[in-house]
């Protein structure tokens, strides 16, 4: 069997992100969960992961300006951006800065899954191990 | 009748190819100036006719500095319509970015709560004892982010009702201290004591007793939100420049410099998510405006915040 795929998610909304992570887990993802920029980082210093499900608004540390931090603090994870804010403006900041897709929310669950095993998989086609 | 400019599809304007004002400013005057000269010099029939002559050229050159005078003015409203299209379209934008993020995240709280409802109910529709517990979770998060929702709409709402406020006379202590009772109980529950400093010598305002409440308590729900244990909130009154004036200071955490001009933003909330809509402010902001008054922010990181209401007297 493939090895599971390790998904953090860090948004603000706490509701948000402890159903996703129930949900995911249900599904076979391992996943952590972090309510802000540098609690990720923090997540992410003790282990790393496959895919990063990101927010953009958040107080404080703002997912624009978390990428790059948690892109050098994990280089091998993927990041997904995923976000109530409807602007293309941040969608294009966020992947000119390295993000691998842009979701908005609100966002079925099964797209998330989809979208998250697809920049998974991508990254397995072009950084094999 | 005339037709209103098309606010949303002003056309190009004529581009800056006026023609030159010396035939006005110099030509005319001096050839006005030369015909009186020999007008004066002249046998009488010719004089009449010089001066005829430079009366018509006088009239001629202000006939066309009116026009100029009064096309410049049509092309400076026409400028006003585009800057004020333009300010609307980009307050539209940010309204509805604003509007779009605040209703998406309870939306995608919502969708979530569906997706493990179903998931659990199973396929055959008959859930495990063992998961009743938590599709009844599931309904109730549904039911809050929904009331999240409504918050955000119907305060939103109170900002499309364009009515006239209805103006009555009112002792302003009067409509302080009818909001201040409402969030009295849950301060002393907090540890906030509300201290009052009221000007007695105030005359009474002739103001929208309602909408001033509504503003009162936005800013004293934030004081208090702001303020912790053993902190104060002052209510005063007093009466500056001719103008009545309420302020409500906190002891509270105050606002960051930084923040301080975004707090009249819709939307600009530093509370948790669901916890504030970030629409208290913008409104008041907003009502105080309608009143012929306005509202000011003062603040010093943990010394505490001041909100000043000035209305007229
Ligand atoms: N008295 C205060 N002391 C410190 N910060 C304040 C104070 N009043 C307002 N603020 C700041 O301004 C922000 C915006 O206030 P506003 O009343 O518009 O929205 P809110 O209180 O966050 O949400 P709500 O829509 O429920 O009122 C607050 O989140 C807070 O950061
Ligand atoms: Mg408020």
């Amino acid at each position: 069997m493939a090895d599971p795929i390790r998904v953090l998610i860090v948004d603000d909304e706490e509701r948000f992100r402890e159903t996703l992570a129930k949900l995911l887990g249900r599904h076979g993802f391992v996943v952590r969960e972090a309510g802000s920029g540098p609690a990720a980082l923090e997540l992410l210093g003790q282990a790393p992961c496959d895919v990063i499900v990101l927010d953009v608004k958040m107080p404080g540390m703002t997912g624009a300006d978390a990428l790059p931090l948690l892109r050098a603090a994990c280089p091998e994870a993927e990041v997904l951006v995923l976000t109530g804010h409807a602007s293309v403006d941040i969608a294009s900041t966020m992947i000119a800065g390295g993000a691998a897709d842009y979701l908005l929310k609100p966002c079925p669950t099964e797209e998330l899954e989809g979208a998250i095993r697809a920049v998974y998989d991508r990254r397995q086609a072009t950084r094999p191990r | 009748m005339n037709p209103e400019p098309t606010p949303d599809a002003p056309g190009p304007l004529p581009g800056d190819h006026a023609p030159p004002l010396w035939p006005h400013t110099l030509l005319a005057p001096g050839l006005a100036g030369a015909a009186v000269l020999s007008a004066l010099a002249a046998p009488p029939l010719v004089g009449v006719g010089l001066a005829l002559f430079a009366g018509a050229i006088c009239i001629g050159s202000a006939l066309t500095l009116a026009r100029r005078v009064r096309r410049g003015e049509r092309e400076l409203h026409e400028l006003d319509v585009r800057l004020l299209h333009s300010q609307k379209l980009a307050a539209i934008g940010e309204l509805s970015s604003g509007i779009a993020h605040e209703i998406n995240n309870p939306l995608a709280i919502i969708t979530q709560e569906i997706d493990l409802a179903r998931e659990l109910f199973g396929q055959d529709a008959c859930p495990a004892p063992e998961d009743l517990a938590d599709i009844k979770d599931c309904l109730d998060q549904v039911g809050k982010q929904v009331a999240r929702c409504c918050q955000i709409t119907h305060k939103l709402l109170n900002f499309a009702r364009k009515m006239e406020p209805v103006l009555q006379e009112e002792a302003l202590e009067q409509v302080i201290e009818d909001m201040a009772v409402l969030v009295e109980r849950e301060a002393a529950g907090r540890g906030v004591a509300i201290r009052r400093d009221y000007d007695q010598s105030l005359p009474p305002v002739r103001t929208d007793v309602p909408l001033l409440r509504q503003v009162i308590l936005n800013l004293l729900t934030n004081a208090m939100h702001a303020t912790p244990e053993g902190g104060t909130i002052t209510l005063a009154t007093c009466r500056q420049n001719g103008r009545a004036v309420i302020e409500v200071r906190d002891t509270g955490c105050g606002i960051p410099p930084e923040n301080l001009p975004k707090v009249f933003d819709p939307f600009f909330t530093t509370k948790e998510p669901g916890k504030g809509t970030g629409l208290g402010l913008s409104l008041s902001h907003g009502i105080v405006a309608r009143l012929g008054g306005n509202l000011t922010a003062q603040s010093a990181v943990g010394k505490g915040s001041v909100f000043t209401v000035s209305l007229p007297l």
